[in-house]
């Protein structure tokens, strides 16, 4: 029950983000709640696969997986290319916080000499980052790899 | 099949570059980029279209019969506008199904308009897009209202900076210094025991999301050259948000 209410809490914020980002990139209006869904979907399901204890990289990579299936279904149904939905769908997703700690962990390091525990913090939170967003981008790629072999339009 | 003149091909050339132009400086996908010129190209006649993608520019060749028609564009990259890619994309599939003829698809591009969403609607969703994120990352009350406020004012100022058309490298650069600074007043006046969250989050509107997707999605499907374009795009956008963080701390003095 907590985990449900959990996942009802997550997944209105993320909409909101996913909405909020939608619009920077100026989307279609229609394809507007299908961004905050896609949203909501992929930071729910990572919620879930980090409670099975899948590591943060490899729940990341499931949930952008069934965000990109998920958007080839749209894509196909409502005629919008696929990225429309999944870009602004990932970004609750983006290790904002671990890029930006891995930043001023550099410019510590560069003000006050390299010291381990520095240099130590800055690996964790660099290499989270980057495994994060490799995980994202690979996620989403996935599904439309498996059309490319077909050799036809997706929509 | 009609029969084309070398006139008339030139013609189709031209209206098909312009639709591809059109979609990779609005930040369309490669893959997307050349099936919507080879359809096109079908619909209006031609017997096939072969294209050249790089970051800056469009080579694009009809072929009919003996004849072939070459042209180059040069692409000058916009900010990201996918209602323009999904309207063309629209405009591709509209002249497959009813037969429309070359001067549709000038018509159409000519009179292309993009409907933005309001501007201080834009402003305000993305404040609570970022405040959202903050939330999501785990940071307390005030840590997130911190953001709300850096995120909308950063917001204004990019729309401020985008309308007087300057470079993307300094409009990201000055919105990054600006959010830094008004989220950073959260750790000096320590209103919250997460100030970093804040000021990550503040900093998120300007995360280049499409230009690293479309840069791996360009590779994995054999558009090299077009994927490192694009990489090194959202790399030096990084780097302008980047030099503006770094510089707000200094100034404010924090130390990290």
């Amino acid at each position: 029950m907590e985990l449900l209410i959990q996942l009802c809490v997550q997944a209105v914020f993320a909409a909101i983000a996913s909405l909020g980002f939608g619009m920077v990139f100026n989307v279609p209006k229609h394809t507007l709640k299908y961004c905050a869904f896609g949203g909501a979907i992929t930071y729910n399901f990572r919620t879930i696969f980090l409670g099975l204890d899948f590591g943060i990289e490899l729940a990341t990579f499931l949930a952008s997986a069934i965000i990109g299936v998920v958007a080839l279904y749209w894509s196909r149904k409502y005629k919008v290319p696929r990225p429309v939905y999944t870009v602004a769908s990932i970004i609750p997703v983006l290790p904002g916080t671990y890029a930006f700690n891995a930043m001023v962990t550099l410019i510590s390091i560069n003000r006050f000499g390299a010291k381990p525990e520095l240099v130590e913090l800055f690996i964790h939170d660099g290499l989270k980052s980057i495994s994060i967003l490799f995980a994202i981008t690979f996620g989403l790629v996935l599904p439309s790899l498996y059309f490319l072999r077909l050799n036809r339009p997706v929509i | 099949m009609k029969n084309l003149s070398y006139e008339e091909q030139s013609i189709i050339t031209r209206g098909i570059i312009k639709a591809a132009v059109l979609m990779s400086e609005y930040g369309a996908e490669s893959i997307l980029i050349e099936q919507t010129a080879q359809r096109l190209g079908r619909a209006l006649g031609a017997a096939s279209v072969e294209l050249s993608l790089i970051p800056s520019a469009i080579v694009l060749t009809t072929l009919y019969g003996e004849q072939s028609v070459t042209t180059t564009r040069r692409v000058h990259h916009k900010p990201i506008n996918m209602s323009i890619v999904c309207e063309i994309q629209n405009i591709v599939l509209k002249m497959e199904k009813n037969d429309h003829d070359i001067n549709y698809l000038y018509d159409i591009l000519k009179n292309l308009e993009t409907k933005y969403y309001n501007r201080w609607l834009v402003v305000f969703m993305v404040g609570l897009a970022c405040a959202s994120f903050a939330f999501l990352q785990g940071g307390d009350y005030f840590a997130v209202a911190t953001t709300f406020v850096a995120a909308f004012v950063a917001m204004f100022v990019r729309q401020e900076l985008a309308k007087r058309r300057f470079v993307m490298i300094i409009t990201f650069g000055i919105t990054a210094f600006v959010a830094t600074i008004i989220a950073a007043m959260a750790k000096i006046f320590a209103i919250t025991s997460t100030p970093n969250i804040a000021l990550a989050a503040s900093v998120l509107l300007l995360a280049p999301g499409f230009a690293f997707v479309n840069s791996f999605l360009d590779s994995f499907k054999g558009y090299m050259m077009m994927g490192w374009g694009r990489w090194m795009d959202g790399m030096i956008l990084t780097l302008a948000s980047t030099v503006g963080i770094i510089l707000a701390i200094a100034i404010l003095g924090l130390g990290a």
